[in-house]
């Protein structure tokens, strides 16, 4: 049975009509639009869909939508600010973190998780963390640099 | 992939969902939903309804008491690794919380369900197309086991990083009822059936780990080996803990049987020797006896028992260096 839920999602309050069989995931892309977060094998193994939830990198694919009420829901559109990209993606544009550019969004949103946890990691802890998040181009090589340069242009050091 | 059609409900208490659980004897209960969720979508495992715990909050801590430490079940694998007794003084348990899937899961996953979680085969662990060229296997609701080449059976393989780890922590966990809770030894509530892995009774949830704090007076460590480091699931996972003051070791291994397992002979040939070099030199072999390797990974039997050998050897190994 359909249900009426509220979801906030990059600070705007959304009332969507969905049934509980539905993830996150396709809540955000089927029904408001917002398809910057990717679906990718959709079973938790690629971290294409990764959102931040309260500020932690989740993954929507595994998430079921009604359970996402009441939580800060921030996707891929709601990093930038007026225009203007956020350091993170910033970084990743200079120092050219992206090929095909399929797996960004979920990479840039584990990025904001990782660094807000931890303004000034280490290059194995970004490994780490970063190695649910797949690249079939397989830049990890920059993608890691990126983080790394972000991390210095929010204010850690590195 | 969609989600196939359940009902949903979001309790307010354990109570409320041990009530519920035993109303819908198909219901599941949904606590991180990295487990649940991917089965459901592979089409392996179709309740009706889903009992979300995603609303109840005071199931979330870690805490000292009475020379206990306790963890609520939903409290998410990140927070337990990154809790400083348990970072400190129970290495094996944030080991093992820490080797879990990917960051993602760590964050999302809770520690009780990641006990809770299903038993895992390569005939099982499959979308519903690539099961399809086979007749449906014991576990996903037919009758042959495709790996025993029988009927009525099940093979499928307990490959939880965490239980290993809390075995020999000789941890403890709380099941809620609607009747009440009772504590009871974290091995008893593994069946060892394949088909049905958990001893729970109708309606009833595990709420609570609980694990003695004499557990933080040993060396402990959780070693694993799998296909990649960042996100599978171990192809062997081995747990050692072993105390100087009394001479005594404690041994589980995962992903080699239908269940976790504690290798008891092993740890009684260990008891009181001096580990060294020496003692630990015939351990694979008595490990290998422990447990029933089966073929329900893509690894061959033979490589997982080297496995089995080596991890306990270099767990035993480090176990000198640590006392």
């Amino acid at each position: 049975m359909k249900q009426a839920i509220a979801l906030t999602v990059n600070g705007d309050v959304y009332e969507v009509l969905i049934s509980p069989n539905q993830t996150l995931l396709e809540v955000l892309r089927d029904k408001l639009g917002l398809t910057g977060t990717k679906k990718g094998c959709d079973l938790g193994a690629c971290g294409a869909c990764s959102v931040l939830l309260d500020g932690e990198a989740y993954l929507s694919c595994l998430m079921l939508a009604v359970d996402a009420v009441g939580k800060e829901i921030v996707t891929i559109e709601g990093l930038s600010e007026g225009g203007d990209l956020h350091p993170i993606q910033k970084s990743f544009v200079e120092l050219g973190g992206l090929q095909c550019g399929f797996c960004t969004p979920g990479i840039v949103m584990t990025a904001k998780a990782i660094l807000d946890e931890e303004p000034q990691p280490t290059e194995e802890s970004v490994k780490k963390k970063m190695a649910g998040n797949l690249c079939r181009c397989t830049g990890y090589k920059k993608v890691i640099e990126s983080v790394m340069s972000a991390s210095g242009r929010m204010g850690g050091k590195q | 992939m969609r989600l196939p059609k359940f009902d949903y409900r979001q309790p307010e208490s354990i109570q409320e969902a041990c009530a519920i659980l035993l109303d819908q004897p198909d219901a599941k209960v949904l606590a991180g939903g990295t487990d649940l969720l991917v089965n459901m979508k592979h089409r392996v495992e179709t309740p009706s309804m889903i009992v979300s715990l995603k609303g109840l909050r005071d199931l979330d801590y870690v805490r000292k008491a009475n020379g206990m430490v306790r963890i609520g079940a939903l409290t998410r694998l990140k927070k337990v690794y990154n809790d400083p007794f348990v970072a400190k003084k129970l290495p094996a348990l944030a080991a093992a919380a820490s080797s879990v899937g990917s960051y993602h899961h760590q964050t999302m996953g809770t520690l009780g369900g990641n006990l809770c979680q299903q038993t895992r085969c390569k005939y099982f662990n499959q979308s519903k197309w690539w099961r399809s060229a086979r007749p449906l296997c014991f576990k996903a609701g037919g009758d042959p086991c495709h790996v025993a080449k029988k009927d009525q059976v099940c093979y499928s393989t307990y490959c939880g990083d965490v239980a290993p780890a809390l075995l020999v922590l000789n941890a403890e966990v709380v099941l809620s009822g609607r009747e009440g809770s009772k504590q009871v030894p974290l091995e008893s509530i593994f069946s060892g059936v394949g088909k049905t892995p958990l001893n729970l009774e109708p309606g009833q949830i595990l709420t609570e780990i609980v694990i003695p704090e004499q557990s933080a007076d040993g060396f402990s460590t959780y070693k694993k080996i799998a296909n990649r480091g960042s996100i599978d699931f171990p192809i062997v996972g081995a747990a050692v803990w072993t105390s100087a003051s009394t001479g005594e070791s404690r041994i589980a291994l995962t992903a080699v049987d239908r269940k976790p397992v504690r290798t008891r002979q092993l740890e009684d040939f260990l008891k009181g020797l001096e580990l060294n070099e020496e003692t630990i030199q015939g351990v694979d072999g008595l490990v290998a006896k422990e447990t029933q390797l089966m073929m329900s990974s893509i690894d061959s039997i033979s490589y997982k028992r080297k496995l089995m050998g080596q991890l306990v050897k270099s767990a035993l190994s480090e176990a000198m260096g640590g006392r």
